[in-house]
């Protein structure tokens, strides 16, 4: 075993170990520091692929502002309640069940649809872009081929988070009355 | 031995030399902050154990260390025992990736009755081509140890002090990823090494054809980018909870903040954490916007020739020139670390409004300017 592919698995395990972690453990607050590793884990798997700029942004955006937001609010919830709810009950069973099975079609789907995939030597379409620095080319296609996705994403950013203010207003936000 | 165990084994040292450097500053920044403060306050500070106070180090060390192991009732054990282990990963992975001294290029020479070839020795744990993005991404983790800390010590002044803690950082960090946008805008790269070696010489740069240039200024990137070196540490100061940002702390209103539970060797941890942030954002400061380990006005190349004209070419040469740099580098940053200290012991604490108020109003828009402000000088300069 090569130290790249006992890197690979290494790494592959622990995420999808963390993964599963975030569905498993009932309290919210170690479903979310299972998240942060599995993002950290995905950040270091890009780097085994040699995007680091990729792993570098993974990194800040998701593992060091988005979750940090999650965790706090987490925190500052009461939880015992949803704890309960999502922990017992037969609906909650029969929708972890469903989700469960779904996720088995995913994987199995997956498998199914990319078994020949490594085999085949051809390039179908997908361009290999990244030769030397890879910042440089990644800004390139971002801000010319993909411009358009690039900026859809953009507005669609800004419509979730004015959406988010508009629900979170509706309901009376950190005030409201129970 | 083979050539790639050398230097495996070579850079492994080197990442621990690197790291005990770090840690082993924070004692005498202690001694330095407790003396200054005492100086600056009127007052003596620790005089009594050995010279100056100086072996009152050793002394809170054996008293960290014997202090009492105590876990909270209704804490989490894991959560409350990985916080400050981890406390110290963020600052001493940044702090590995920062070119701490001039490389060293070594010629062939004789060892173990081998002869090893030519050799880049840098002294540096490790060149990643995205440093700053790598440096920002490592630090940006720090916000989850203290979380950690809060949660798992089962009390509210240390949940109230985490999320006021970690609320901080992820709005600085906002104001300063976007201030390190304009010096990465103007030395075109993220490696730290690139920036420190384009910022080498005397002022001198190109301007729409024709270069001009300042025999008697250093090329140092704070004469390109004032303001963002004014955002970035300010910024630093918050990242790292310092005074007048270290409202996490605020023990007026909550005791201690997040490690309020943790005593003996558990709270030195998060201390040496806390300081390893301030040096690697004065080590920042001085790769970003003072030229790195250059000596000014003197390229790291043409020192070369002089260590060599006093001492024989050879590679004793070479290396007395990188420790040179090194040495150059440290007081550069020992300037920084000092405001550090010195902001603390000056400014009064901020309100918790005015510190919010401050960094996603003021500092934002002043570092997003900086940054559109940077781009369109830039468009100018090469046309």
């Amino acid at each position: 075993m090569t130290p790249d592919v006992f890197l690979f698995w290494f790494l592959a395990l622990t995420t999808v170990l963390a993964a599963l972690g975030v569905i498993i453990s009932a309290n919210p607050i170690y479903s979310v520091l299972s998240l942060v590793m599995t993002m950290v884990g995905v950040a270091a798997i890009f780097v085994t692929l040699g995007a680091y700029f990729l792993a570098g942004v993974q990194l800040i955006v998701y593992a060091g502002a988005v979750l940090v937001l999650f965790v706090m609010v987490l925190m500052l919830f009461d939880l015992k309640h949803e704890i309960h709810a999502f922990t017992r009950g037969p609906v909650t069973g029969a929708i972890k069940i469903a989700a469960v099975g779904l996720l088995g079609g995913m994987i199995v789907g997956a498998i199914a649809l990319s078994a020949n995939s490594l085999m085949k030597t051809e390039n179908n379409g997908i361009q290999t872009v990244i030769e030397g620095d890879s910042t440089k080319a990644l800004g390139k296609l971002l801000f010319s081929q993909y411009l358009f996705g690039f900026e859809a994403l953009g507005v669609l950013l800004l419509v979730v988070a004015v959406g988010a203010v508009a629900l979170a207003r509706a309901k009376g936000g950190t005030h409201a009355q129970h | 031995m083979g050539r790639d165990s050398f230097e495996i084994i070579v850079n492994g040292v080197k990442m621990i030399v690197i790291f005990l450097m770090m840690v082993q500053v924070v004692p005498i920044l202690v001694w330095l902050e407790r003396r200054g403060s005492a100086f600056i306050q009127n007052r003596f500070g620790p005089n009594r154990v050995g010279p100056l106070g100086l072996l009152q180090l050793l002394a809170d060390a054996v008293k960290f260390l014997t202090k009492e192991e105590f876990f909270p009732e209704k804490g989490i054990k894991f959560l409350y025992y990985a916080a400050p282990v981890s406390a110290l990963i963020p600052a001493t992975l940044a702090f590995l990736a920062i070119p701490l001294g001039a490389p060293i290029k070594l010629d062939t020479f004789e060892m173990f009755g081998q002869t090893w070839g030519p050799y880049t020795f840098l002294i540096q744990g490790y060149e990643i081509g995205v440093g700053i993005v790598f440096i920002l991404a490592v630090s940006s983790l720090a916000a989850y140890t203290i979380l950690m800390a809060g949660w798992g010590s089962g009390n509210k002044y240390a949940l109230l002090g985490a999320l006021r803690a970690s609320s901080q950082t992820i709005s600085y960090e906002l104001a300063m990823g976007l201030s390190i946008v304009g010096v990465i805008l103007l030395y075109g790269t993220f490696n730290l090494t690139d920036m420190v070696t384009s910022q080498q010489g005397p002022l001198s740069f190109l301007f729409q054809g024709h270069t001009v240039t300042l025999g008697w200024l250093p090329n140092w990137g704070i004469f390109y980018q004032p303001l963002a070196a004014l955002i970035f540490y300010a910024a630093a100061f918050a990242e790292s909870n310092r005074l007048p940002f270290d409202l996490a702390e605020g023990e007026a209103e909550l005791v201690a903040g997040f490690h309020v539970e943790y005593g003996g060797f558990k709270f030195n941890l998060f201390f040496i954490g806390e300081y390893g942030h301030c040096l690697v954002a004065s080590a920042l400061m001085v790769t970003f916007f003072f030229g790195g380990y250059q000596i000014p006005l003197i390229t790291p190349d043409e020192m070369l020739v002089h260590v060599q004209g006093l001492m024989g070419a050879g590679n004793a040469a070479a290396i007395v020139n990188g420790l040179l740099h090194h040495v150059v580098f440290l007081i550069k940053m020992a300037v920084f670390v000092w405001i550090f200290i010195q902001v603390r012991w000056t400014l009064p604490r901020f309100r918790y409004d005015q510190l919010m108020d401050l960094g996603w109003k003021t500092m934002l828009p002043w570092a997003l300017a900086n940054t559109i402000l940077t781009a369109a000088l830039i468009y100018v300069a090469h046309t």
